[in-house]
């Protein structure tokens, strides 16, 4: 099915994002634009994904040309819950920013990159073409560039140049590996790479390119090669790093599932049995790495990992059941991610300090800030009945099946060590005696709740309400399965 | 409605805020109460249909998509524990109503306590797997909560986590159990598991599945060696303790075993874990429970003994079913009956030792054994009640205790007794360590009475006035006494309404043969375990005696070899190696991370192109290398090597754009103008705009590095480029198909553009071009913010 729409989710932002800058100093104005914009993002990918449901897999041939010459997006039930999710986040990373990052980044444009970033998110979601990934991954890059060094304090800038440099190595690595795939098969097109690699057989030298890709997403994912990533997600305001927690490794992790399962699924005993032991890696590191640190961000950027990881697990297992429970897992963490981000954020911002043992007895000033913890501790870990059960669920199931019992030990074990991480935090920080006096005590604006709140509550609806998301998921899951079906509705209009 | 009666706990809980609102003279602890008792009475009214084998069933459809539905089953075997969760529960929150007083923070105390209400009766009363597990972390969660109710005190802190990480870490094991059970009959639900049981024995996952779900069982239900969490969470409230720490929440592991005994007893290896691992429990914490200084720590060890002698008792009654139906198989089952009827028994007399024990803590204001004493006069009410529950746990008549441990001595006879065992004299052990434990349990019971309540009033060295409590703090543990005696006097009252029922669950397709043979009897002839009994109350007061001459023996366990320091041990040491473990390779250092990449590069592109034979290729077939060309080759060798030996910054840059501006000389050789002209004007700007910064660049350092890792980085640089290179070179010679460029020949048809670049950028792909000028936009905009941003004046810890 053509459908036209398509385009906006990741068309409206950058047109915002443009707008937003010739509005400087209409502060108000740039926060009106930018919250309609991401939530008619959202509204616009509810819609497509019930047409998926009706009518099958979506596409755009973008200027008209046929695939698979020119470029075209492609709307399945995969990529649109991704920009749904995406979209939903960025929303109330938003909102937590409009009470919080403070004049100085609102007139130096951050609403405007804040677009960008999205648009360049929902593109790489949405793209059917290799070439335009990787345009869509740097218009999202360059805008986490400068979001991540704005502020222009001493540890951002020093983490944000790390992030730059190992990113252009990436970036190039992603260039070279697209053109000797184009090299050896001669289209960028992903059906129809998916084709002609299906046609060929995925020879050694595809496979080789394949494990390319991989280290390429690896690093955009924080698989294994995750070391730039607890700096730099702890160094920016908190609704950056929120959102950056939320949306940038899941680009990656998107991109391995997009390119393991439509391009490179012939040899699964070389590329999955690797996207399996980096999975273990990065579980096991990002959980020593969450329990070695006493500062609450860097915990909860290890966490990022650490869900980077278990997300894996699904693909290397890659049964039916594995992937739905990564793409839940993918939604689920998006947004929990963010309320922990927010919610480390406030504390420090509450506190003055940045270490959980420096803080104690907060649940007695600021309740609610500490139930909302305790709900995004449980949800992380895993546990029923919040959103992170069911992923928990399925991939445990998916890898039974597949008989990968190492991954499956792992990706429990580490739900607890992820537990533990937190739970540090919170008896420390939460519990204790009251080190702040009332007179002390830096009144918490309810605006500067309310983002979590709402994620709080994302999470509970979503671990209860799975029901209604199933179909979607289901669909999702089904498409990464039978390249076919994406094929095809790429192809029907030939 | 059964699926209501779990809601019922959750929605009141719900209300307590508001009510602890509007009204705030009464003591909200009075709305908490009357919900217990209405569940008491519902589930009660159940009671004769349950015993004409009438099951009640309701099934809210949860997640369907993935078989997890709430279907709740009230049958026997549910019926006893949720009788216990609501009964004691009504008790237990009358109790709280003296216990707590009004400055304690209420409202959270009974929401906590609501939620376990609701939790607990999800767990006995759901039937599908996931669901079951949803309540069971519920149930850690609560507990967690509750226990650490005093959240200032540390010990509170460290009580709640201990019991969080242990009992949430069994829960996923059992998870994963479950998810196994699933792989192998494709149902979450346990009734449906248990009637295709045949799918399950002897499948590969059989032992796997059932030791991951045993883990679970015997993490809640504190068996060795998990029992450790148990005494610690003893720094919550008395009433919490009396409720959720020996009568409800740490019996979920024994409701759970006997649920699963018909899927997984056809395997030998149920029998062995669990009466072994019951029978190691049963001894340990009634030998450790001596030594136990504080009240409350006695009474918790006593409880990790009393669910270990349950938890044998059904391992030793699951052999029944291993063995199919013959005569004996009644015998064998007898112990299966006897452990619900502890179970009972347990919950009656332990409760009212907690209320005991916390009605000594409130009057007296200490709880340890060395400061009390003589208490008997003070606190006659309190003394009597003791002495019933005390005597019971002992096994002692006219109290319901006696009866159940003659059966649990019966039991332990029949097993030893049975041949199962290639080395006969294994079977001896069984009734050996279950006498001895019972002997340590009667030492500790008399340590109870005696200690505290006889001797020498030390009322000097306490500090509250001694005086009985109110009487509404009485009510709920004499009701408990009363019932001790009455089960004593009426066990068949239980037996047939509320046990026999039970049986049915746990022995199905054979109860019926069975349903005759249960009968308790208080008398029944100087049999061995009579015999037992009388030696242990000898042997046990002559211990008892001599206690002074040998507690010496627990110096030679020193507290450093304990299990609570192999834990406090493991959590420290995990917390200080990950931390060194993480600073060793997250040093900060950006060459660091790019070697790391670069390394990883080397491993997984270079080692799946070695291996699987990816890198072949072929040059006869390349045009031959003109004279120019090998001038500029050489050009760029020399400058990409020299660059490496600069000594400044300016040599390096000017070196650099050697290498770019032969490479536009290559674009000129291999005719692409147009790709030449870019080129130049990259290298120009670019070099210019290094050139520019010069000035605000920090001096050139020379970098000290050792010869080692110099060699290294060189062995890393070379085999990185040769991979690129050889990739490179076979991609050429093994191109699998034609490219879709020629396509694009047509141009000037298709797009109305003669140069097919110029048509491809601006019309066939002309969406990466516009998205390329965002990205240069972004670019732009981004360098102008970054120069011209002000920030306010930053509190220093964002520059910690």
């Amino acid at each position: 099915m053509m459908n036209n729409v398509l385009v906006f989710p990741m068309v409206l932002p950058v047109l915002t994002g443009i707008l937003l800058i010739f509005l400087r100093p209409y502060i108000r104005l740039q926060r009106w634009l930018s919250m309609l914009s991401v939530l008619g993002t959202g509204a616009m990918s509810i819609i497509l994904l019930q047409r998926v449901q009706a009518s099958g897999i979506l596409t755009i041939d973008i200027g008209g040309w046929q695939p698979p010459f020119g470029i075209l997006f492609v709307g399945d039930s995969f990529a649109l819950l991704l920009v749904l999710t995406a979209s939903i986040v960025t929303a109330v990373c938003l909102l937590y920013a409009f009470s919080t990052i403070g004049p100085a980044h609102e007139q130096m444009h951050v609403y405007a990159f804040i677009q960008f970033l999205l648009a360049g998110v929902n593109g790489s979601f949405l793209t059917g073409d290799l070439f335009n990934l990787f345009v869509c991954f740097e218009v999202m890059l360059l805008a986490s560039y400068i979001l991540a060094s704005l502020g222009g304090k001493r540890k951002q800038l020093r983490e944000s140049l790390k992030y730059v440099i190992i990113n252009i190595l990436s970036s190039w690595i992603f260039l070279v590996a697209i053109a000797y795939l184009y090299g050896a098969v001669g289209t960028l097109n992903m059906a129809h790479l998916s084709e002609r690699i299906a046609e060929s057989g995925q020879t050694p030298l595809l496979t080789t390119i394949s494990m390319l890709f991989l280290i390429v997403f690896s690093l955009k994912a924080g698989l294994v090669l995750y070391f730039w990533l607890p700096g730099t997600y702890s160094a920016p305001p908190t609704a950056i790093a929120a959102l950056f927690g939320a949306l940038l490794t899941k680009v990656g992790v998107y991109a391995m599932f997009r390119v393991f399962t439509l391009l490179f699924y012939h040899e699964p005993s070389i590329t999955h049995t690797w996207i399996g032991i980096m999975a273990a890696i990065t579980l096991i590191g990002g959980s020593i790495g969450a329990i070695s640190s006493k500062d609450v961000r860097v915990i909860v950027s290890y966490n990022v990992v650490i869900a980077v990881g278990f997300m894996m697990v699904g693909l290397a297992a890659a049964t039916s059941a594995a992937l739905e429970g990564s793409i839940y897992y993918l939604i689920h963490d998006m947004l929990v991610k963010a309320l922990l981000f927010l919610l480390a954020g406030t504390m420090i911002a509450l506190t003055g300090k940045s270490k959980f043992n420096e803080m104690s007895g907060l649940i007695r000033n600021y309740p609610l800030l500490g139930w909302l913890f305790f709900i995004g501790m449980l949800s992380l870990a895993g546990i029923p009945p919040f959103s992170g059960f069911i992923g928990k669920v399925l991939i445990g199931k998916g890898t039974i099946e597949a008989g990968t019992y190492i991954l499956l030990a792992l990706a429990f074990v580490s739900s607890i060590l992820v537990l533990y991480s937190l739970l540090r935090v919170f008896r420390n920080a939460f519990w204790g005696e009251t080190v702040i006096s009332l007179e002390e005590e830096k009144p918490l604006k309810k605006s500067w709740l309310v983002p979590s709140v709402l994620l709080a509550i994302g999470t509970i609806v979503l671990g209860l309400g799975v029901e209604v998301l199933a179909p979607y998921v289901q669909d999702a899951a089904n498409v990464l399965l039978q390249p076919k079906l994406y094929i095809d509705a790429v192809f029907q209009s030939k | 409605m059964i699926v209501v009666a779990i809601l019922i706990p959750f929605i009141a809980a719900m209300f307590i805020p508001l009510l602890h609102k509007y009204f705030p003279k009464i003591h909200v602890g009075w709305f908490a109460l009357t919900i217990p008792v209405l569940l008491f009475v519902g589930f009660i009214s159940y009671a004769p249909a349950l015993a004409n084998g009438e099951i009640q069933s309701y099934t809210i459809h949860w997640i369907p998509s993935y078989g997890i539905n709430f279907t709740a089953i009230l049958d026997g075997l549910s019926m006893i524990f949720v009788l216990l969760i609501s009964g004691i529960g009504s008790l237990v929150i009358l109790y709280s109503i003296y216990y707590l007083s009004e400055k304690e923070s209420l409202r959270h105390f009974y929401i906590y306590l609501l939620l376990f209400m609701g939790s607990m009766l999800g767990v006995v009363l759901s039937d599908n797997m996931m669901v079951l597990y949803v309540f069971w972390e519920l149930t850690s969660i609560s507990s967690f909560l509750l226990i650490a109710f005093w959240y200032h005190r540390k010990k509170s802190r460290y009580g709640a986590q201990k019991s969080l990480l242990i009992t949430v870490s069994g829960g996923i094991s059992m998870l994963v159990g479950f998810l196994m059970l699933f792989s192998m009959t494709g149902t979450f639900s346990i009734r449906e598991t248990i009637a295709s049981v045949d799918l399950i024995v002897g499948q590969p996952l059989f032992i796997p599945a059932m030791v991951l779900i045993l883990l679970g069982a015997f993490t809640k239900s504190a068996q060795f060696p998990f029992h450790i969490w148990l005494p610690d969470a003893m720094e919550a409230p008395t009433p919490v303790s009396a409720y959720l720490h020996s009568a409800t929440m740490v019996k979920a592991g024994i409701y759970l075993v006997a649920r699963f005994t018909p899927i997984f007893a056809m395997g030998e290896a149920w029998f062995w874990i669990i009466t072994i691992i019951g029978l190691m429990t049963l001894f340990w914490g009634s030998f450790t429970a001596i030594r136990q200084t504080d009240l409350k720590a006695l009474l918790a060890y006593s409880t990790i003994s009393q669910l270990g002698l349950v938890m044998s008792l059904l391992g030793m009654g699951s052999i029944a079913l291993q063995l199919g139906y013959r005569t004996e198989m009644v015998l064998y089952s007898q112990a299966t009956f006897a452990a619900l009827f502890h179970l009972v028994n347990h919950s009656t007399f332990k409760g009212a030792l907690f209320m005991v024990v916390g009605i000594v803590d409130l009057q007296v204001g200490t709880r340890d054994i060395r400061r009390l004493g003589g208490l008997m006069s003070i606190l006659p009410i309190t003394f009597t009640i003791a002495l019933i529950g005390s005597f019971s746990m002992a096994g002692l008549p006219p109290f319901n205790g006696f009866l159940s441990k003659e059966m649990f001595f019966a039991a332990v006879l029949q097993i030893g007794s049975l041949d199962l065992f290639s080395w006969d004299a294994i079977g001896v052990v069984f009734p050996v360590v279950a006498w001895t434990a019972s002997v340590f349990t009667f030492v500790y019971c008399m340590i109870i009475v005696f200690k505290t309540f006889l001797g020498q009033y030390k009322g000097e060295k306490v500090q509250k006035q001694d005086i009985e409590p109110p009487v509404g703090m009485l009510i709920a543990p004499s009701v408990l006494g009363l019932l001790v005696i009455g089960i004593f006097l009426f066990p068949n009252v239980i037996g047939t309404y509320l046990l026999k029922p039970a049986m049915v669950n746990i022995y199905p397709g054979l109860a019926d043969q069975l349903a005759d043979h249960y009968t308790i009897s208080a008398w029944h002839g100087f049999k061995p375990e009579l015999w037992m009994t009388i030696g242990v109350i000898g042997i046990g007061i002559l211990v008892y005696k001599l206690l002074k001459h040998w507690k010496g023996v627990y110096r030679l366990f020193p507290d450093q070899w304990s299990l609570d320091a192999l834990y406090n041990h493991t959590l420290t040491h995990l917390e200080n190696s990950s931390e060194k473990l993480t600073r060793s390779y997250m040093t900060g250092y950006l060459r660091g991370y790019l070697m790391y990449i670069y390394i990883f590069f080397i491993a997984v592109v270079g080692g799946v192109a070695l291996f699987s034979g990816a890198i072949s290729f072929d040059l006869s077939t390349d045009a031959d290398i003109g004279v120019y060309e090998w001038i500029f080759v050489c050009i760029m060798l020399v400058a990409g090597i020299a660059i490496l030996f600069a000594k400044s910054r300016l040599t390096a840059v000017l070196l650099n754009s050697v290498l770019g501006f032969s490479i536009a000389f290559f674009f000129v050789l291999f005719r692409a103008p147009d790709l030449a002209l870019t080129q130049t004007i990259i290298e120009t700007v670019t070099t210019a705009l290094f050139l520019l910064c010069f000035y605000f660049l920090p001096e050139w350092k020379k970098e000290h590095i050792t010869p080692m890792s110099k060699m290294l980085q060189i062995g890393i640089s070379i085999a990185t480029g040769l991979i690129f290179i050889l990739i490179g070179l076979s991609v050429k010679s093994g191109r699998l198909f034609d490219s879709i460029s020629n396509y694009f020949e047509n141009a000037f048809e298709l797009a109305g553009g003669n140069n097919i670049v110029n048509a491809i950028l601006g019309d066939f792909r002309a969406f990466d071009t516009m998205l390329e000028v965002v990205v240069l936009f972004i670019a732009g905009i981004g360098v102008y913010a970054l120069i011209k941003f002000k920030g306010e004046k930053r509190q220093d810890y964002e520059d910690q």
